[in-house]
């Protein structure tokens, strides 16, 4: 008898348990695998300088430009065939600061259309809108 | 300044970072600026690294589900506009003043560390109506106890406006700034201790990612001096939580919470002095 009420009491509790744990891992492995690859391209990096030269010591400093400068420029060279130890870095560097953001626009999306969540959509949108323009600061 | 030095230094500031509780910016720091890197440029590479321990972290805290998504994703809208603040702060800002707010941030989150351990949580029963609104309630399974934790995150209001003081650190200093954020989130929300840690820590990485667009436009980012902090910091973190997990004594702690203090007073006198 007291069965009853307790299942028909846990159903929403499960449900909502499943939809949260979806978004959980989704955020969870986005910032996972961005930290695993941004790493991954500095140790290569690293290493191939070590192989080329023998040191791995870097001394080179980059102009002010924002993010968006900074990855083009990388593809740019990349593009000319000019793969060079300080590209891989660059490039690292630059996924490490995209997986907070990348992170963001996930969450944004997930809340839009699996939650269906206007308030927080609003708010992750915020969150998005003000970090893309500090991306594109001068 | 010499690769192998700023690898070790780094190791050893993600170490300690994770022992005390602190993060590794609050080491990183002082050690960089004691070898002579001049404190912007020290501030510009220890926010990237925060970015890669915060993520790091954050990402297993996030699939153990004790997070609160809901409650980062709300104060994230403060930290981050604070951090861009606070950034453009240090940029036009001397040399001396950040020495000296650096070393009272340093003090202040050491006595904050310290106070509030003495308090053992107790759920709110009472939500305030813009809590609600806010859906700032939650659950998690706790491994140790074995038990089910509800709680329910209050004064929204108030932690709102706080959060972009800590944000405003955290540009300001180039710091996660944790310590401020646990002790909003205890005091103010009253959400349970591992809530409110793994909670900050998710909310760290996005408002180091505004600093660091900030320091990034302004040149102070050098991808060689970059990698070799990001690897360290990193590292050292990882085998700090590692040891930490298997070590239950808190004298351990407290050793590397003094480290903190003393180096707090170090860049205080350093700023009083003139550097």
């Amino acid at each position: 008898m007291t069965q009853r009420p307790d299942t028909s009491a846990s159903h929403p509790a499960a449900t909502e348990k499943t939809a949260r744990f979806d978004m959980e891992v989704l955020v969870g492995y986005i910032l996972l695998g961005g930290v695993l690859l941004s790493m991954a391209l500095v140790v290569a990096g690293l290493a191939w300088r070590w192989l080329a030269t023998g040191h791995v010591s870097l001394d080179y400093s980059i102009a002010g430009m924002n993010l968006f400068e900074f990855m083009l420029t990388d593809i740019r060279q990349a593009a000319a065939h000019a793969v060079r130890p300080r590209l891989l870095i660059n490039l690292g560097i630059a996924v490490l600061m995209l997986t907070p953001y990348v992170r963001v626009l996930a969450s944004m999306l997930y809340f839009a259309f699996v939650e269906h969540n206007g308030k927080y959509t609003l708010f992750t949108g915020f969150v998005f809108s003000v970090l893309t323009y500090s991306l594109f600061l001068q | 300044m010499p690769f192998a030095l700023i690898f070790l230094i780094s190791i050893v500031a993600g170490f300690v970072g994770a022992m005390s509780g602190m993060g590794g910016g609050v080491v990183l720091i002082p050690a960089l600026t004691f070898l002579g890197l001049d404190i912007k440029h020290a501030i510009a590479v220890s926010i990237v690294s925060v970015i890669a321990t915060s993520s790091g972290s954050a990402s297993a805290y996030v699939r153990d589900r004790i997070t609160n998504l809901k409650v980062g994703m709300f104060l994230e809208m403060f930290t981050i506009v604070g951090a861009l603040v606070g950034a453009a702060i240090t940029l036009v800002s001397a040399q001396r003043p950040l020495f000296l707010v650096f070393g009272a941030v340093l003090l202040g989150s050491w006595a904050a560390l310290f106070a509030e351990r003495h308090q053992t949580w107790q759920p709110e029963e009472r939500q305030d109506a813009f809590s609600k609104w806010l859906e700032l309630h939650g659950s998690y399974h706790d491994q140790a106890t074995r038990e089910t934790v509800e709680y329910r995150g209050t004064r929204a209001y108030l932690a709102g406006p706080l959060m972009f003081g800590a944000g405003m650190i955290a540009g300001l200093l180039g710091i996660g700034a944790g310590a401020l954020k646990v002790l909003i989130h205890d005091l103010v929300m009253k959400l349970p201790p591992k809530v409110s840690t793994t909670t900050s820590n998710l909310i760290i990485g996005v408002t180091a990612l505004a600093g660091t667009s900030v320091y990034l436009a302004a040149g102070l980012i050098h991808p060689g001096l970059a990698a070799p902090v990001i690897l360290g910091v990193l590292v050292g973190a990882f085998v700090g939580t590692r040891v930490l997990v298997r070590l239950t004594n808190q004298t351990v702690r407290r050793f590397f919470q003094v480290i903190l203090a003393v180096l707090g007073i170090e860049m205080i006198v350093r700023g009083i002095r003139g550097v």
